[in-house]
């Protein structure tokens, strides 16, 4: 079915016709499959592009008028932001993208839903300021960090997940009602989550972010922290060779390897305890390859087992304080909890190659070229609990993983999962990367069996450890662990999207 | 015969993850300037960005996409700039220009290359440059006291765009002469250096036109080439080694003369009011202008190539000289735009010809970002570059030509 001339016409007449298209070569740009992605996308039949919330509402509501199911856009990264059926718009709102405010004193900062990592972080770090950026890259968007993902992000050791950082929020629903929550519905500003009667930051976050399901996200406060650390980083060379350093005693990075998962938790628990370090990260053997290295082949010169010996247990910190006392203390501390823990620092020039790029610890920078083995790549597990139960999810993965790396139904790194610890080590998150071969065309069978056997390995073992992903049949198998957090989702989408034109996705 | 099919590992490796369209971190500056890609910031649709393109390419492979319909305008409103290729390359193993130029090449051999290339070529076969003015004017602002080194074995090309803009082959003379380089002018032996030509996707004429002048040059007993244009040396060192390996070496006149200058052969004696500066990193200059490296064989699962291929992810192209010399004129300050080296922005010239507005805006947005930096001029070194930033209404700003830069200050 593509779009009458009538329809077309008239969201023409509300954006303006250079900030629409139905043509065949503009749609292809929003229907590639991806590496990543199982299915293939529907095309669009128009891709329209608001420049303001009034533009936006105009659309949604034709959409309800028409029954035109709509699927907002930023960067496209998310598979959740294509078409996934016929007779769908894609509504692009990378025009929508201004910084709206950055209030120092309160310390927020609103954004539309186009303003980018690159983009709201420098400007933050030259006032001083930082804010939680999730794992997507330079050219993610910053709304959609904090509102379409469960906000767990690298750096949360020191502060938290994103999600706790949104403030105000102002969404048009799926009829094209505008609703405002937190104290931006009493018109008393950005600066605060909740306002009075029931919070509505549930239906508009979730679990696992909005994705569109309930309406579109226009307008979001996010609270942000003071950073430590010079304003401006030293950054120089050429890419892909360039260096991003903090050239100040008071930023090091330094990395520990332990000889096992409950040895690497303790010495989490008690950096945390000691409330030292702004990063705690067990990071992935994989991915912290990947990055060290310039192409695939590379990678595969690098990937040895004394390489991945080296990697596979790794407590990577990052001290960065605000006096050089205090960096003495912290650094003095962590020592003597590896050193009681068995721990043994890792070869220097893996701590060098952290220390040069410390954009990672600002915006997870280089972070794709975890795609570098061509693009078939899943984040499985993705949920938080307390340090112990995520180490013991961890712990468990080794049950169930042979069985698809022994027969290269999955890439052969049955260690590449990290756990992050948030505040100090109150929660911490987990995520088991996978990378599979997609130059195989039947690779997605297996790929599937194991994303079942986690599950499924989840359920047995009552691990709080799969994101709940939307209403799609896997997340609906593990909705009894979450509070039947699936049954609600339903409901709410029935009540509020009574014409399901916002983003049905599966 | 274009093989869009060499290029299907890159087209399905695409994840989308936006790195072709926004700038590299390491350059992050903030909300302003941070967009790579001049069609991207101009017309905002996916498709008009390097995952975009190869999106496209891929479907025209497939059969699932025909041209028509405004598909090769766009295609050739790309400018080609390569900054995807190298933002793109900073994390991924993909060859996203070589994609859109192998689709340019399809697309020239469908019969649906766009009337202002096609005409240029004609202009080429017929003229040997780019505008179909006549060829015995090429060298018609020659100084009667100009003289060749006969005996020299290095050549001074000074391409087409000196029937517009003869003084920085002039300043170039200068230079090397006050260098004491020996060199000689190809006069009427020179003709276009074609890049038009393959970065157009007409390869069999672009073929021809190498094979041609790369003739001339043995012929003439030229070993090293020096080029006063930007667009001749990235057309010599990239190009042509498309078409096979060069048997010269080519130079940028701004990297003989940083040489002059860093070795003492040449010196600056004159100085000139102070003035900031902003410099503009052509692309043919700068992150495209590495060597093309030929690579066939086999990818295997997981990305492994085989033989190891070499990347150009254009970490090599010439972005110090131009920055030495101007660090060496008394009375200069460079001033840096937020998009520079292998991350400028580029300034919307090669549109000129299919899309002449959105060739203006792009310009204008260099010459925006320009002005952020308070520079009184923007200085560069290729004359398309010229053409397009130094005549705008918006945002005007000066412009000057480093070699002509250098030369008054000899």
């Amino acid at each position: 079915m593509s779009l009458s001339r009538e329809i077309y016409n008239e969201l023409a007449a509300i954006v303006g016709s250079a900030h629409i298209s139905d043509k065949p070569h503009i749609l292809a740009g929003n229907r590639a499959k991806t590496p990543d992605y199982p299915m293939e996308y529907k095309s669009a039949e128009a891709i329209v592009r608001p420049g303001s919330v009034e533009e936006l509402q105009a659309i949604v509501k034709l959409c309800n008028k028409y029954g035109i199911i709509f699927a907002p856009m930023v960067s496209g990264v998310m598979p959740t932001a294509f078409a996934s059926r016929p007779n769908t718009i894609i509504i692009q709102l990378s025009r929508m993208n201004r910084i709206v405010e950055i209030n120092e004193e309160d310390r927020y900062v609103v954004i539309e839903p186009g303003v980018r990592h690159v983009q709201l972080y420098p400007e933050l770090r030259k006032r001083g300021f930082s804010y939680t950026a999730a794992s997507v890259g330079p050219g993610g968007s910053v709304l959609a960090n904090f509102t379409s993902t469960s906000g767990d992000h690298h750096t949360q050791h020191g502060n938290s997940r994103a999600n706790r950082y949104l403030l105000g929020v102002e969404m048009i629903l799926p009829d094209g009602e505008i609703i405002r929550t937190g104290s931006l519905q009493t018109g008393s500003g950005w600066f605060c989550p909740d306002g009075p009667g029931p919070g509505l930051r549930g239906i508009v976050k979730g679990y696992n972010g909005n994705h569109a399901q309930f309406g579109i996200i226009t307008r979001i406060a996010i609270a942000i922290d003071p950073c430590k650390g010079p304003a401006e980083p030293e950054m120089s060379g050429i890419s892909p060779h360039h260096t991003v350093r903090m050239n100040t005693p008071c930023s090091k990075v330094i990395i520990y390897k332990f000889k096992d998962i409950d040895h690497l938790r303790d010495a989490m628990i008690k950096t945390g305890e000691a409330e030292i370090g702004s990063t705690v990260i067990k990071y992935f053997y994989l991915p912290a390859t990947l990055m060290m290295t310039d192409s695939a082949n590379d990678f595969w010169k690098m990937w040895t087992d004394e390489h991945k010996a080296e990697l596979t247990m790794p407590l990577i910190v990052h001290l960065a304080t605000r006096s050089e006392e205090e960096m003495k203390y912290e650094e003095t501390i962590l020592h003597d909890i590896a050193a009681e823990l068995g721990g043994v620092r890792i070869k220097r020039e893996y701590e060098e190659w952290w220390e040069n790029h410390m954009d990672f610890f600002m915006i997870v920078s280089r972070l794709q070229s975890v795609l570098r083995l061509g693009g078939g790549w899943a984040p499985i597990k993705l949920a938080s609990d307390s340090v112990a139960h995520i180490c013991e999810v961890g712990k468990n993965i080794n049950n169930f993983i042979h069985d698809f790396t022994d027969t290269g139904k999955i890439f052969d790194a049955p260690e590449d999962y990290q756990i992050i610890p948030m505040e100090y080590g109150h929660f911490a998150h987990i995520e088991l990367l996978i990378m599979w071969d997609r130059t195989d065309p039947n690779v997605m069978k297996g790929v599937g069996e194991f994303r079942a056997a986690s599950r499924q390995t989840d359920i047995d073992n009552h691990f709080h450890a799969e994101m709940p992903v939307f209403l799609s049949p896997g997340s609906m198998q593990i909705g009894p662990l979450y509070s039947n957090f699936h049954i609600w989702l339903k409901q709410l989408k029935e009540a509020f999207d009574p014409n399901n034109v916002a983003n049905p996705m599966m | 015969m274009a093989d869009l099919k060499k290029f299907e590992y890159t087209m399905d490796s695409c994840n989308h993850c936006g790195q072709c369209k926004w700038i590299l971190s390491p350059k992050m500056h903030g909300w302003d300037f941070s967009q790579i890609c001049p069609i991207h910031v101009h017309f905002g649709f996916d498709a008009y960005s390097g995952q975009g393109l190869i999106n496209i390419a891929k479907e025209v492979m497939n059969g699932t996409l025909q041209y028509g319909d405004g598909l090769e305008e766009m295609l050739y409103t790309c400018t080609a700039c390569g900054a995807c290729d190298v933002n793109c390359k900073n994390v991924r193993d993909m060859e996203l220009l070589d994609t859109i130029l192998e689709l340019r090449a399809h697309c020239t051999e469908h019969g649906a290359l766009p009337e202002a290339h096609r005409k240029t070529a004609e202009n080429i076969e017929t003229s040997h440059n780019i505008y179909g003015l006549s060829h015995e004017n090429r060298f018609s602002w020659l100084p009667d006291s100009y003289k060749d080194d006969e005996d020299a074995d290095t050549a001074l090309f000074v391409g087409c765009s000196v029937y517009k803009h003869p003084e920085p082959a002039l300043a170039a003379i200068k230079i090397l002469r006050a260098g004491g380089v020996k060199f000689k002018l190809l006069h009427e032996d020179e003709w276009c250096c074609g890049s038009t030509l393959w970065r157009t996707g007409q390869n069999e004429m672009a073929a021809a036109l190498v094979s041609r002048n790369r003739e001339i040059f043995k012929k003439n007993c030229i070993k090293t080439v020096i080029t006063a244009c930007a667009e001749c040396f990235g057309s010599f060192r990239a190009g042509y080694t498309r078409f096979g390996e060069n048997e010269f070496e080519v130079l940028h006149i701004t990297q003989v003369a940083a040489d002059l200058l860093k070795t003492g052969r040449l010196t600056v004696t004159k100085s000139r009011e102070s003035m900031r500066v902003t410099y503009h990193d052509p692309c043919m200059l700068a992150r495209l202008s590495e060597p093309y490296i030929p690579w066939e064989g086999v990818i295997h699962p997981y990305g492994l190539h085989e033989p190891e291929k070499q990347w150009r992810r254009g970490e090599h192209g010439e972005y110090h000289a131009p920055r030495e010399i101007l660090n060496a004129l008394p009375g200069i300050e460079l001033a840096e735009m937020p998009r520079n080296r292998e991350d400028a922005f580029c300034c919307g010239a090669n549109a000129a010809g299919i899309d002449p507005e959105f060739s203006k805006q792009t310009a204008a947005e260099r010459r925006r970002e320009a002005a952020s930096t308070g520079a009184d001029a923007i200085v560069s070194c290729c004359p398309f570059c010229r053409d397009s930033l130094e005549n705008g209404s918006e945002y005007p700003m000066r412009y000057l030509d480093l070699t002509e830069l250098l030369a008054e200050m000899l």
